[in-house]
C-alpha cells in the first residue's frame, strides 16, 4: 500500500490530506499557519502521520501547494494552488457530475477556475492586489459584530427581512461602515447578510470572466458558511456544489497529483 | 539537390537576369527576321509588324485590326473562323507566360526600362502618380481596347473610312520607334494624304514624344495605357504562370508596392486572396525580389516553383544594391 | 572628474567624486552603491546564475551589462548621442548624420520612483522610469551626454512626457506619426515627417546627410538586422537552442551598445547556436511549454516576468515586444539608391509594418501573433500589460479572442516595475505553465 500527501500552505491555514493507492482519503488536517509556516507544516504532517501509525518514509510522494509551497523541502515537488484546486474539485465533485467552474474564496484571495473534463485548467481569474471579497472580509465582520466566525451562517439564515446593502467594497472602510450601521440600530442579521451579498456579487463578477455554464463548485474555508453559500446561489441563479470539507479540496488535489506523479515515475523507470 | 537549385534561384540577382533576358528577347523580336525566325502573327507583345525586315514575329493587334475591318459579311461567315483561330493562337502564346510577356519580352517595355536605367545613371529620382490620378488613368487602356475593336468593325461596316485602318497602330509608339532599330525612319512622318491620316499620324507623333518624356520620369509610363495589357488581364485567370501570395506571412511592409513600376497597391494590401495578379501588372517580379518574408510572394508555372521570396535572397539583393549604385 | 549626486533611500543627497578613469578603482565604486546598480546587479545575477548552460557567447552581453549598468562605464566616448523615445525613430538617418541613437526607455524601478514626481500615480511605469532617468542626469553614464531627445507622437503618455522632458532642459524633437498607417495619406504624411527630420538633423548633430553616409548607415543597420533575423529563425528549433531571457538581454543591449560590436557579438552567438542545433542541444527541459511573450515591453532590469516564466519551466521562443523583436525585425528596401528613394524607403520601413498598438487598427498585430505562434510552434501566449498602459490593455480583449479562436491559450498579466507583486505573478505564471504541460501530456 502506498501513501501520498498533499500539503496546502495558505495564508491563514495549513491543510494536509493523506490518500492511498485507491485515492481514498485516509486522513486530513487543518491547522493555523501562524508565523512559522514551515515548522508548523512539518509538525502538522508528522502529527497526522503519527495518528495514522505511519512513518514519514512510508510516504511515496509529497506535493506542496499554496503560497508557501516552494520552501517546503520535505515535499518532492510543488504545484500552483490553481492546478491543485482544479484536480481536487474534479475528484471531490465527481459524485455530482462534471465540474466546469470552481470558485475558491480563501483567506486573502479569490479565484475562479475553468476546467475541462480531465481537470486541466483552461482559464482562470484572480482578484487583483486587494482583499475585498475574501475571507478577510468575513473575519473583520465577525470581529466587529463580536460574534464567532462559525456563527455567521446562522445569523444569515435567521434573517426575516431583506439584507442591508453594504456600500464599501474595501475591507478596511467596511469596518467603519458596520460600526455606523450598528449605531443606527440595525440588527446583526441584516448586516451579516448584507456582507454576504456584497462578497457574493463581487465573486460572481470575477467568475463570469471565466464562464459559469455547467456545474459550479465552491471551496475554500468560507464555503462552510451556509449564509454565504445561500447568497452566492441567489446571485448565480442556480445551485452550487459544496463539498463536505471545502477547506481541503486544494490539498486533496495536491495529494492526487502526488499519486499521479509517482505513477509517472514508476512508468518511466 | 532540388533544394540547392531552388535556393540558388531564389537568391538570384533578378535585375541582372532580367536585363539579359530582356536583351535576348528584344534581339529575337526586333532582329529575328534577319535570321529568318518567324514566331507567327499572333504574339501577345509589341513585336511590331511595321518593322519590315527585322521582325521575328508580329504583334497580334495588327492582324486583329485588319481582320475586324473585313466587314460583317466576311466576319460572320466561314471566313470568320480565321479570326477565331488567330485568337486561339494568341491565347495559347499568352497562357504560357501570362503577363510576363510585358515584363520580359515586350520590346516597348524593354526600351522603357533602358530609358529608366539612363535616368538612374543620371541620378534623377522618378515621379509617381497620386491615388486620384491613378484611379482615373487606369481606365484609359480599356477605352483604347474598346476603340481598337470597334473602329475597325466600323470600317468594315462602312461607318469609318479606310483611312482609319489599324487605328491603334497609327497612334502606337511601337510603329514609330521599333523600326528605328533597323534603321527605318520612315514611320516618323505626318501623312498629309487625307485629313484623317493627318490627324492619326500627328497623334502618333505626339504619342511617340510622350512615350520618351513620360518613360523618362515615370517607370513604364506607356504600360498604364496599353490596350494589350487590358486584353491580357481579361484572359489571365487560367494562364500557366501565376503570381501568388500567402497573406498570413505578409507584414504589410509595403516593400512590394514601393518597388512596383506600376504602382500596384493591392499586392501589398491584399492579404486574403492567393492569386494576386492585377490588371496593370507586368510580372516583372520585382515585388518578389523585394519581399523580405519567406515564401510570401511567389510565381509558379503550372504549380511548379519558379521564383519565391526568401529572407536570404532579399538580404543578398539589398546588400548588392547598396554596394553597387 | 564628475560629481555624482547620490540620492539615498531617505532622500538625503550625498555628493561623491567619481572618475571615469578605469584605473582609479576605488573612486569608481561610488556608482556601484546607487540603487540602479544594485537593481541591475541583482537581475543580472539571476539571469546568469539561476540557469544552467548559458552559451559561451552570451558572456559578451553579460559583461556589457556589468560594465554599463553595474559599474557605470559607458561604451561611448566622444560620439554625439541622440536620445530616442520609441521604435519608430529612424536610426539610419541619425547614423548618417554622424550621431549615435540611444534608446532611452528605462527598465529601472529606481527611476520609476523618481519619475513619480512628474506623472500621475496610475501611469505607465516605463514612461515614469524614463522621466526619472532623464531627471537625475548623472546616474547612467551616457545620459550626461544626451542633449536632444527624439520623440515620435506615439501613445498619450509618451507624447506628454516629451513636454516634461523639454522642461527639464533637453531639446525635444517631436516626430509627427500618423494615427492610422494603412492609407496613402498616412504614408505621405510620415514620409514628409521623415524628410523634415533628415534636414533638422544637421542642427542636431552638426553634419549634413550625404548619399554616401546614408548608404553606409543603411548598411550598418542592415548587418545588425541580418544577424538578428538569423537569431530569430534559430529560435524556431525544437528543442530550443536558447532561452528567452538571453534574447531579451541581447535585444535590450541594442538600445545602448555600439552597433558594430553588437552585430559581431550576435554573429558569434549564431555560430554557437548553429553548433547547438547540430548537436540537438536543448536549452530547456524536454517538455517545456513554448511561450510567445507580448504586450508592454520587457526592459532590463525589469525582466522579472520573462525570467519567472522560464524559472517555472517554460521557454520563451518568440516575442512581439518593442524592446525586442519589433525593433529589429523589419528590413529596409530601396529600389533606386538615390537620396530621396532611400529616405522614402526608410520612412516606409518604420511605419508600414509597425505593429505598435498606438495605431488605430490592430489587424497587422493580430496576424503577426498568429503567424509567429504557428511558425514557432507556440503552446501559449503571455500578454503583459503595465498598470496604466492604455493601448495594450484596450487591445487585450480583441487579441485574446483572436488567439483563443486559433486554439492558443493566453495568460493576461497586469504588472508594473515594483518588486512586490512577485507572489501573485508566480502563482499565475506557474498555473499557466502547469496547464500547458498538462495539455502537452495529453496530446
Amino acid at each position: 500500500m502506498n501513501y501520498f500527501a498533499g500539503v496546502d500552505i495558505g495564508s491563514t491555514a495549513i491543510k494536509i490530506v493523506l490518500i492511498d493507492d485507491t485515492k481514498n482519503i485516509i486522513s486530513s488536517k487543518v491547522t493555523p499557519t501562524g508565523s512559522q509556516f514551515r515548522k508548523n507544516a512539518v509538525d502538522a504532517l508528522h502529527a497526522m502521520l503519527a495518528d495514522c501509525n505511519l512513518a514519514f518514509d512510508e510516504l511515496a510522494y509529497v506535493i506542496s501547494t499554496g503560497y508557501g509551497r516552494k520552501l517546503l523541502k520535505e515535499a518532492d515537488e510543488s504545484v500552483s494552488e490553481i492546478t491543485a484546486n482544479a484536480i481536487g474539485a474534479m475528484e471531490a465533485g465527481r459524485e455530482h457530475g462534471v465540474i466546469n467552474t470552481i470558485i475558491n474564496i480563501g483567506g486573502q484571495d479569490t479565484k475562479a477556475i475553468q476546467i475541462d473534463e480531465s481537470g486541466t485548467v483552461t482559464n482562470f481569474a484572480m482578484n487583483e492586489k486587494c482583499a475585498a471579497g475574501t475571507g478577510k472580509f468575513l473575519d473583520v465582520t465577525a470581529r466587529n459584530l463580536e460574534i464567532e466566525l462559525e456563527e455567521l451562517g446562522d445569523y444569515h439564515l435567521n434573517l426575516k427581512t431583506a439584507p442591508l446593502p453594504i456600500n464599501s467594497t474595501c475591507v478596511v472602510f467596511a469596518e467603519s461602515e458596520i460600526i455606523g450601521l450598528l449605531a443606527d440600530g440595525h440588527g446583526k442579521e441584516e448586516i451579516v447578510a448584507g456582507i454576504h451579498y456584497s462578497i457574493a456579487k463581487r465573486t460572481i463578477r470575477l467568475a463570469k470572466r471565466v464562464g459559469l455554464e455547467g456545474l459550479v463548485y465552491f471551496d475554500g474555508g468560507p464555503a462552510l458558511n451556509k449564509g454565504l453559500v445561500a447568497s452566492m446561489e441567489d446571485e448565480l441563479g442556480k445551485k452550487i456544489v459544496i463539498p463536505d470539507f471545502p477547506q481541503i479540496t486544494t490539498a486533496l488535489g495536491a495529494s492526487v497529483l502526488a499519486y499521479e506523479a509517482y505513477l509517472d515515475e514508476m512508468e518511466s523507470a | 539537390m532540388v533544394n540547392r537549385i531552388r535556393t540558388f534561384i531564389n537568391s538570384c540577382d533578378l535585375r541582372r537576369f532580367r536585363f539579359w533576358l530582356q536583351l535576348l528577347l528584344f534581339i529575337l523580336l526586333v532582329y529575328g527576321g534577319y535570321a529568318a525566325i518567324n514566331l507567327g502573327q499572333n504574339l501577345p507583345t509589341f513585336s511590331c509588324g511595321y518593322n519590315q525586315d527585322g521582325k521575328g514575329g508580329v504583334c497580334y493587334l495588327l492582324p486583329l485590326q485588319h481582320q475586324l475591318a473585313r466587314g460583317p459579311a466576311s466576319l460572320f461567315s466561314w471566313a470568320g473562323i480565321a479570326v477565331l483561330t488567330g485568337f486561339l493562337y494568341f491565347v495559347i502564346w499568352f497562357f504560357v507566360f501570362n503577363k510576363a510577356w510585358c515584363g520580359y519580352a515586350c520590346p516597348l517595355g524593354t526600351i522603357q526600362d533602358w530609358i529608366t536605367a539612363l535616368r538612374k545613371k543620371m541620378g534623377i529620382p522618378y515621379a509617381s502618380y497620386t491615388w486620384e490620378q491613378f484611379r482615373h488613368l487606369k481606365k484609359i487602356k480599356y477605352a483604347l481596347l474598346v476603340l481598337m475593336i470597334f473602329i475597325p468593325m466600323g470600317i468594315g461596316s462602312g461607318i469609318f473610312s479606310h483611312d482609319m485602318a489599324t487605328p491603334f497602330c497609327m497612334i502606337c509608339p511601337g510603329r514609330t520607334i521599333i523600326p528605328l532599330f533597323t534603321g527605318d525612319f520612315s514611320q516618323l512622318t505626318i501623312d498629309f494624304s487625307s485629313k484623317t491620316k493627318m490627324i492619326m499620324t500627328t497623334l502618333g507623333m505626339l504619342v511617340t514624344g510622350l512615350f520618351f518624356t513620360g518613360s523618362f520620369i515615370k517607370k513604364r509610363f506607356f504600360c498604364f495605357f496599353c490596350p494589350m495589357s487590358a486584353l491580357h488581364y481579361m484572359l489571365s485567370k487560367p494562364a500557366f504562370l501565376k503570381l501568388k501570395k500567402d497573406g498570413s506571412k505578409c507584414t504589410k511592409c509595403g516593400d512590394c508596392y514601393s518597388v512596383c513600376d506600376m504602382q500596384i497597391k493591392e499586392i501589398a494590401d491584399d492579404v486574403d486572396n492567393i492569386n494576386i495578379l492585377q490588371d496593370d501588372c507586368i510580372m516583372c517580379l520585382k515585388c518578389i525580389s523585394a519581399c523580405p518574408e519567406e515564401g510570401c510572394l511567389k510565381v509558379n508555372f503550372l504549380g511548379q516553383h519558379v521564383f519565391e521570396s526568401t529572407v536570404d535572397g532579399y538580404i543578398k539583393r539589398m546588400e548588392k544594391g547598396n554596394k553597387s549604385e | 572628474m564628475n560629481r555624482l549626486l547620490m540620492v539615498t533611500s531617505s532622500g538625503w543627497k550625498k555628493e561623491i567624486k567619481v572618475s571615469n578613469d578605469p584605473k582609479t578603482d576605488e573612486k569608481k565604486t561610488a556608482f556601484n552603491l546607487t540603487h540602479q546598480a544594485i537593481e541591475a546587479e541583482s537581475m543580472l545575477r539571476r539571469i546568469k546564475d539561476d540557469f544552467p548552460d548559458n552559451p559561451e557567447s552570451m558572456n559578451y552581453f553579460y559583461d556589457l551589462y556589468q560594465q554599463v549598468y553595474c559599474e557605470g562605464r559607458s561604451v561611448y566616448d566622444k560620439e554625439k548621442i541622440v536620445g530616442t523615445m520609441c521604435v519608430q525613430v529612424p536610426e539610419e538617418l541619425i547614423y548618417a548624420a554622424g550621431g549615435v541613437p540611444v534608446r532611452l526607455c528605462s527598465g529601472f524601478y529606481t527611476d520609476d520612483q523618481h519619475g513619480a514626481e512628474f506623472m500621475p500615480a496610475k501611469s505607465c511605469s516605463l514612461v515614469k522610469a524614463t522621466l526619472g532617468m532623464l531627471s537625475n542626469k548623472s546616474t547612467l553614464p551616457f545620459i550626461n551626454k544626451v542633449k536632444t531627445v527624439v520623440s515620435p507622437t506615439t501613445c498619450d503618455q509618451k507624447r506628454k512626457a516629451g513636454a516634461i522632458i523639454e522642461e527639464m532642459g533637453y531639446d525635444v524633437y517631436n516626430m509627427e506619426l500618423p494615427p492610422l498607417k494603412e492609407s496613402e495619406e498616412a504614408r505621405l504624411y510620415w514620409q514628409r515627417s521623415i524628410h523634415k527630420f533628415s534636414v533638422s538633423l544637421k542642427e542636431i548633430t552638426g553634419n549634413k546627410i550625404t548619399k554616401d553616409s546614408l548608404k553606409k548607415a543603411i548598411g550598418k543597420t542592415a548587418a545588425a538586422q541580418k544577424a538578428y533575423r538569423k537569431l530569430h529563425n534559430l529560435r524556431k528549433e525544437t528543442p530550443p537552442v536558447l532561452l528567452g531571457k538571453d534574447v531579451f538581454m541581447i535585444t535590450n543591449a541594442y538600445f545602448f551598445d555600439k552597433i558594430e560590436n553588437w552585430t559581431a557579438a550576435v554573429n558569434k552567438l549564431n555560430e554557437e547556436l548553429e553548433q547547438r542545433k547540430e548537436e540537438k542541444f536543448s536549452a530547456a527541459q524536454r517538455r517545456a511549454p513554448r511561450i510567445l511573450f507580448t504586450g508592454s515591453p520587457a526592459i532590463f532590469p525589469n525582466l522579472k516576468l520573462p525570467v519567472l516564466i522560464e524559472e517555472s519551466g517554460g521557454v520563451i521562443v518568440a516575442d512581439e515586444n518593442c524592446s525586442s523583436n519589433r525593433m529589429l525585425y523589419d528590413m529596409i528596401t530601396v529600389d533606386e539608391w538615390n537620396m530621396s528613394n532611400m529616405v522614402d524607403g526608410i520612412a516606409d520601413n518604420y511605419l508600414k509594418p509597425c505593429t505598435c498598438p498606438i495605431f488605430t487598427n490592430n489587424d497587422d498585430r493580430k496576424r503577426k501573433l498568429i503567424n509567429m505562434s504557428q511558425e514557432f510552434a507556440v503552446d501559449g501566449v503571455v500578454y503583459q500589460t503595465f498598470s496604466g498602459c492604455q493601448v495594450y490593455s484596450m487591445e487585450q480583449s480583441s487579441i485574446t479572442k483572436v488567439l483563443r479562436d486559433e486554439g492558443i491559450p493566453v495568460l493576461l498579466v497586469e504588472s508594473d516595475y515594483s518588486p512586490d507583486d512577485m507572489g501573485q505573478l508566480s502563482t499565475r505564471v506557474e498555473a499557466f505553465i502547469e496547464s500547458l504541460k498538462a495539455k502537452k501530456r495529453r496530446k
